[in-house]
């Protein structure tokens, strides 16, 4: 929207038969006018955007003209004929922004915020949050709207709920298929011998990451050497040669043809793969290394053909590839999963893209390193007969903050209008202790803990045992109350508009308080005012409780205060805070006149 | 925890035992009292191995005037990593409760390919050149020449291992094979030899079943044991094979050409020598005169695998007169190879016995009995008179002389067989000339006789008197264990039919019909919808699974299973079925689920675990029987048959049934773990063969799962999974403990013991 207007010359039609009358259309923020060439004609246009709904146009290359169609919420419709394309795209786009706009515009009419710089998609985002979450709109058209709380600082709070939006539109990442690539089978015409393949970005990507050798091949051929026509039948003819299993006739052909031969021999890549991949295995499964222990290995020692032993036939063994190696091999590559997340469009740079992130995958394997200590681990933690003795670690699921802001989110917000105050308050203490002293008073610290105690709980004792108290107590007499039903609870027993005000009001107290207790110790002006938003904010919910407590019928009314009670007291708590504060700082303001306050 | 039994307190590193790894120990212990063998099969999943490692331990802490030695086999090297980590376990256990005194050194003992930490050695592909490549660097002649000449490239961590001479001791402590390379790299020094020395000091000795059994690798190794040593052979239901095959050699026409190469090379060193350095090779003539076989002691880079026979049954006298000049050995070598090649070009099938052999070796070739029987340590002295390091290139013509060495020492017990093409591939002509030794209790009589108490143990030692026949020994005690479940933790079925109601089984004439084929697939498809995570299938042999892969491959039904789990194959390719192992496990543990199809009597039936949710399903496709038209097998049943009275049929299905339990036996590790297990071929409804499974099987096996077919047998696992999903209580209720506490050991007696558990 940089500027704020678009000025196309069109044809207006009010139908899609009419002819149309040839103008200027003209499309602002706010509105869209049309005035036509001859001033006599009908047709002059002025509409308003915000009452318009929709739109629709026609595609490039139809075999229809440049056509605009705008629906107003009356089910009625503007269609507007361009001159040509790139015109008709202007105004699409124009009317598509404005139209976005206007929806969020719709939802929050007031001042725009300077200090945001939202993209389309992330206000749209928050608009369809909005829209699939009541609760949420109505906080925050009562604390956004009313100027309580700025959009950033709503937000703010719930930034989880943006990213887990934002994630969701990540498409999950394919594996690859079950089904083996040996599956690929060819259609026949019917007539001649001739048969063909169909080889897609994806079976070809497969090919390539189960047969290293092939996809070297084709880097090295195609297209140098051979079309990438060729380099496919050369490969077909291959498997062709390993499906007959006559090794014998594979390798007088791998003797005519250098390249067929590539395809034929084994692949030498996944040998020296899994050469380094051996050292890495579990050593309670190595079985290589038996191999290298086990003297009755001796060649012609140990009983040579029994009935317990197996023949192989050697020859040709250059040529011979078994199905249970390709089934290994498939199934590893699908273990393993997709590295290349490109889209697939041609073999070329299926190709490369595989290769890069081998070359990835390799550089990271060596920074792997010593990889002994792990093995270990996994031996000893095989080895343990689970249960003979107490389960080691409890099951607890680990604390894994994937994303930290979600935790500072509430400390960012208050940091957001930092930038421009300085730090007043907070004086920096020049620190310059050895690691001696400090080490000694950590020591100190601790022992003295460990003598006495925390002196300062998080909670005092008595303080804890108030709140026991008066819980037992409202759950007992409860009890008394409404008998012994468990499915019905107090709420249930209200009228519905009075349980929904509750429920409200716990909510948006419980937002409050949140951003309240969130702003303290307040170190920047803009945390004060803000402060002192909140602050009114609560002062107006509090009469609105008393209202709802005398609006109940009496026999009500005790179990309707008895919720309103912890309601009362955490804002009681915050306001005297505020009030604590104030005072502390109006008597500190006397000794600093520069002081924000 | 820690308990008292009788006069013993053991240290258990766990809160709880079970019942059965508490009578393990007294039975162990009564054993080790009378300083006798045992025999003892308790199921897998009920930590057999931390119950020995315990007790054996604890016994040897509570008697510390005669402390006892443990040598404990296992058949695989990961076997071995896995039980010194619980050794592990055990020893930071005794040590937080008994202080410094139960410090203990034990050290996991493997080849020079496993423990090498020189890069240069290590770049090599398989065993036996990465023993050739320390030679290169480490033998007595090399390291002479290096310290003249600097430019001769030595193993830097064994000059200082060597350095270091008596300084070089690992500190008390349990190493892995891992530790113990890590070791070696942080000290610089050489951990396969500091490894090698340290086990004469070792509390604790962890290596495999070779290193005892097979005499080429003990005379080496495990030559100066002490008598006062308990030797435990865990998981060992195989062990008669591993005897067997300690003393089977087998020549083919490919060791015959190796030979006469190696031996055209001898002879160029020969040459060499005679023209260089005459008295080198008068010296060692003279030294032969005196009777010596060897030179006295060797450096310990220099020793060989030893002689192939038993160490009672080498003669200790003078090397005979005509093979002590080089030149005259090697013309009988080169008769020798030149009558096998005569041997093995033959149409037919010919069974001879060693003495028989001998005998025409002797008309046709002019090689007397005792002059065959010196050759291993007459070419022993040769080699290393000429200094040859590169000793990987002359396998072959060590075969030749072990096989030669054999047939001189050995009347009995053995058989020779020719065999111009494999049975199973006749029109492929390979043929080849085994010496295979039928008697399991040859080569493991020494250890009986060395040492004062040997345990035989494992999951699976049905009928477990037929263990002392074959091996020939008295055990004290012998005692097969069953398992407390404190729920129904194992489902053994017999499946017999398809969901069509036709025969389901692998025997020879119905194994490539279709209509089986298809039934297991659908076994497998149905099975692999129901069952969670991993999912085991065993088959009988490797060709069978290649067909049956191939089959369903075609039929679409692979693709099926596809879609619900990823397949992973065993192959003979050790690497790569390693790396299959490892992705399936890791299939497993991110919870996409995987089938691993594998062999019995492959590798992986022998010693890969698939406990917990690596395995929640076997099936075993068949009867795992052998090849029952294999020359070799027949000699050996008939030899069975001749001196121990064993019937044909019964070993057959013993053999096969012991197999088939190992196989299924692998899903459970503990009370809490569960699985499934299969038998899917309708021979196994029959009692003659059932009845050999081990009775902890045999005892879940309800009747009602005898004659299955591939619905019933998904309503049940249905059923079953459903039920182990549930919550339950470990310690089993009040009347039948499965989880004892220290109190409960202490409350009852000895005597009430039995009483609770039996």
């Amino acid at each position: 929207m940089a500027s704020g207007h678009v000025t196309k010359r069109a044809k207006y039609k009010t139908t899609i038969k009419d002819p149309g009358t040839p103008g200027t259309l003209r499309m602002t923020l706010e509105k869209i006018l049309f005035v036509p060439h001859n001033p006599k004609s009908a047709g002059k246009l002025d509409v308003e955007f915000r009452f318009i709904k929709g739109q629709k146009h026609t595609k490039e290359g139809s075999s229809k003209p440049p056509w605009l169609n705008l629906t107003n919420n009356q089910n009625g419709s503007f269609i507007f004929e361009f001159e040509n394309y790139s015109d008709l795209q202007d105004c699409r786009d124009f009317v598509g922004k404005v139209l976005a706009k206007s929806g969020e515009v719709s939802e929050k009419p007031t001042v725009t915020y300077p200090d945001e710089q939202l993209s389309a998609a992330e206000m749209e985002l928050r608009i369809k949050l909005l829209r699939e979450d009541s609760e949420l709109q109505k906080l925050h058209k009562q604390f956004v709207l009313s100027g309580v709380l700025t959009e950033a600082e709503f937000w703010a709070t719930r930034k989880k709920l943006l990213d887990r939006e934002a994630n969701k539109k990540t498409k999950q990442r394919l594996g690859f298929k079950s089904a083996m690539i040996s599956d690929i089978k060819p259609s026949t015409d019917g007539r001649t011998n001739k048969v063909t393949f169909n080889l897609t970005p994806e079976i070809i990507l497969q090919i390539f990451a189960e047969k290293p050798a092939v996809h070297r091949a084709f880097l090295t051929y195609v297209p140098n050497k051979m079309s990438e026509r060729d380099f496919w039948t050369k490969y077909f003819r291959a498997e062709y040669l390993h499906s007959t299993k006559n090794s014998v006739a594979a390798a007088a052909e791998a003797a005519e043809d250098e390249e067929l031969a590539v395809f034929l021999k084994q692949d030498d890549i996944l040998a020296s793969e899994s050469r380094s991949k051996i050292r890495r295995v579990d050593p309670t499964l190595d079985m290589d290394a038996d191999e290298g222990d086990d003297y009755t290995h001796l060649p012609d020692h140990g009983i040579f053909r029994d009935g317990s032993k197996e023949v192989t036939e050697s020859e040709n063994e250059l040529y011979r590839r078994t199905l249970s190696q390709d089934i290994n091999r498939h199934a590893a590559v699908v273990l393993e999963g997709r590295a290349v997340d490109v889209e697939l469009e041609d073999t070329r740079s299926v190709a490369e893209a595989l290769a890069r992130s081998k070359q990835e995958s390799s550089t990271k394997g060596e920074s792997y390193g010593d990889t002994s200590r792990e093995r270990l681990d996994r031996v000893s933690r095989m080895t343990e007969i689970e249960d003979l003795q107490a389960p080691n670690n409890l099951p607890l699921a680990p604390l894994c903050i994937k994303d930290p802001r979600d935790y500072f989110d509430s400390q960012q917000v208050n940091a957001l209008r930092t930038s421009g105050d300085e730090l007043a308050g907070t004086e920096q203490i020049k620190c310059s202790l050895s690691s001696q002293e400090v080490y000694g008073s950590l020591r100190e610290s601790i022992s003295v803990i460990k003598a006495m105690g925390l002196k300062d709980p998080i909670v005092k004792p008595e303080v804890a045992h108030q709140v026991f108290d008066a819980l037992t107590q409202s759950i007992s007499t409860t009890k008394y109350n409404i008998g012994k039903n468990p499915q019905e609870s107090v709420l249930d027993r209200l009228p519905k508009k009075i349980k929904e005000e509750l429920l409200h009001h716990w909510t948006s107290i419980l937002e409050l308080l949140r951003h309240f207790w969130a702003s303290y110790p307040i170190t920047t002006s803009y945390l004060y005012t803000k402060v002192n938003r909140l602050k009114d904010a609560m002062s107006h919910i509090y009469p609105q409780l008393e209202e709802i407590k005398g609006s109940v019928p009496s026999d009500l009314r005790h179990q309707v205060s008895l919720l309103i009670r912890p309601m009362h007291q955490a804002l009681d708590a915050a306001i005297q805070h505020y009030e604590a504060d104030m005072q502390k700082r109006s008597a500190r303001s006397g000794e600093r006149p520069n002081g924000y306050a | 925890m820690k308990f008292q039994i009788e006069d013993v307190t053991v240290y258990f590193p766990y809160d709880h035992i079970y019942p059965e790894q508490y009578s393990y120990m007294i039975e162990l212990k009564r054993a080790l009292d009378a300083k006798g063998h045992c025999l003892l099969e308790m199921p897998t999943g009920t930590g057999k191995t931390i119950a020995l490692l315990s007790l054996i331990t604890s016994y040897s802490l509570s008697k510390p005037q005669s402390p006892i030695k443990l040598i404990y086999c296992t058949r695989t090297v990961h076997e071995m990593e896995k039980t010194l980590a619980e050794l592990k376990l055990l020893h930071n256990y005794q040590i937080k409760h008994l202080g410094p005194q139960a410090r203990i050194l034990a050290i996991g003992l493997s080849s020079r390919k496993n423990l090498c930490v020189n890069p240069t050695v290590l770049a090599a592909e398989n065993r036996d050149s990465v023993d050739a490549g320390c030679r290169k660097l480490t033998a007595s002649w090399v390291r002479a020449m290096a310290a003249e000449n600097p430019n001769v490239p030595t193993c830097q961590f064994f000059e200082n291992y060597e350095k270091a001479a008596s300084a070089a001791v690992l500190p008390p402590g349990v190493y892995t094979l891992q530790d113990l390379r890590a070791f070696g790299k942080e000290k610089g020094w050489c951990p396969y030899f500091l490894a090698r020395h340290m086990v004469q000091f070792a509390n604790v000795v962890v290596y495999s079943y070779q290193y005892l059994l097979d005499p080429k690798v003990a005379g080496i190794i495990s030559k100066e044991m002490q008598k006062e040593s308990v030797v435990v052979f865990d998981e060992a239901h195989n062990i008669d094979n591993v005897c067997i095959e300690a003393l089977s050699v087998s020549v083919r026409r490919q060791t015959l050409e190796g030979a006469t190469r190696n031996l055209n090379r001898i002879s160029q060193e020969i040459d060499r020598f005679k023209a260089t350095d005459a008295s080198r090779l008068r010296s060692e003539y003279n030294r032969l005169v005196e009777g010596l076989a060897l030179r006295g002691n060797l450096p310990i880079t220099d020793t060989w695998l030893s002689n192939p026979a038993l160490p009672d049954d080498i003669l200790k006298e003078a090397v005979p007169g005509n093979i002590r000049r080089a030149e005259h050995f090697l013309h009988v070598l080169r008769r020798l190879v030149q009558y096998l090649r005569g041997r093995l070009e033959t149409d037919n099938v010919e069974k001879e016995s060693p003495v028989g052999f001998v005998a025409s070796i002797s008309s046709h070739a002019g090689i007397d009995q005792k002059t065959l029987k010196f050759c291993y340590d007459r070419l022993h002295s040769l080699m290393l008179t000429l200094e040859i390091t590169d000793t990987d290139e002359f396998l072959h013509i060590q075969t030749i002389c072990d096989f030669a060495t054999l047939i001189g020492t050995y009347a009995r017990g053995f058989s020779i067989i020719i065999e111009p093409f494999d049975e199973r591939m006749p029109h492929i002509p390979d043929p080849v000339l085994q010496l295979s030794c039928h008697d399991a209790s040859l080569a493991i009589k020494p250890v009986f006789d060395r040492f004062q108490s040997v345990v035989i143990t494992s999951g699976t030692l049905s009928p477990i008197d037929l263990y002392p026949r074959l091996l020939n020994f008295h055990p004290v005690v012998s005692h097969s264990f069953t398992m407390s479940l404190t729920r129904d933790c194992i489902c053994p079925m017999v499946l017999t039919r398809g969901s069509d109601q036709l025969p389901v089984s692998t025997k020879f004439d119905m194994r490539s019909d279709p209509g089986v084929v298809r039934n297991y697939g659908k076994l497998l498809l149905e099975m692999v919808s129901v069952v969670p995570d991993g999912i085991v299938c065993f088959f009988v042999s490797y060709s069978y699974m290649d067909g049956i892969i191939n089959t369903w491959n075609d039929s679409g039904i692979l693709k099926e299973i596809m879609q619900h789990k990823l397949v992973f194959i065993e192959t003979q390719d050790v690497v790569e079925t390693t790396l299959a192992l490892d992705n399936y496990r890791r299939a497993c543990d991110c919870g996409r689920g995987a089938v691993f199809f594998s062999v019995a009597r492959g590798k992986v039936a022998e010693g890969i675990d698939f406990d917990r949710h690596y395995g929640r399903l076997v099936i075993m496709f068949g009867v795992p029987f052998q090849y029952t038209l294999s020359k070799i097998l027949l000699a050996r049943l008939e030899y069975l048959r001749d001196t121990f009275q064993i019937k044909e049929g019964d070993f057959l299905t013993f053999d096969a049934l012991r197999q088939a339990a190992q196989c299924v036996g692998r899903v459970i590790r503990s009370k809490a773990d569960y699985g499934m297990m299969i038998f899917a071929d309708k021979r196994y409804s029959r009692h003659d063969k059932r009845s050999k499974l081990p009775s902890w099987i045999l005892s879940h096996l309800r009747d009602a799962n005898l004659n299955l077919s591939t619905d019933m047998a998904l309503h049940i696992a249905r059923e079953f999974l459903r039920k182990m999903a549930q919550p339950y209580d470990k310690t089993g209720g009040s009347d039948r403990k499965t989880l004892l506490s220290q109190e409960d050991l202490e409350k009852m007696g000895d005597g009430s013991v039995h009483e609770m558990l039996y």
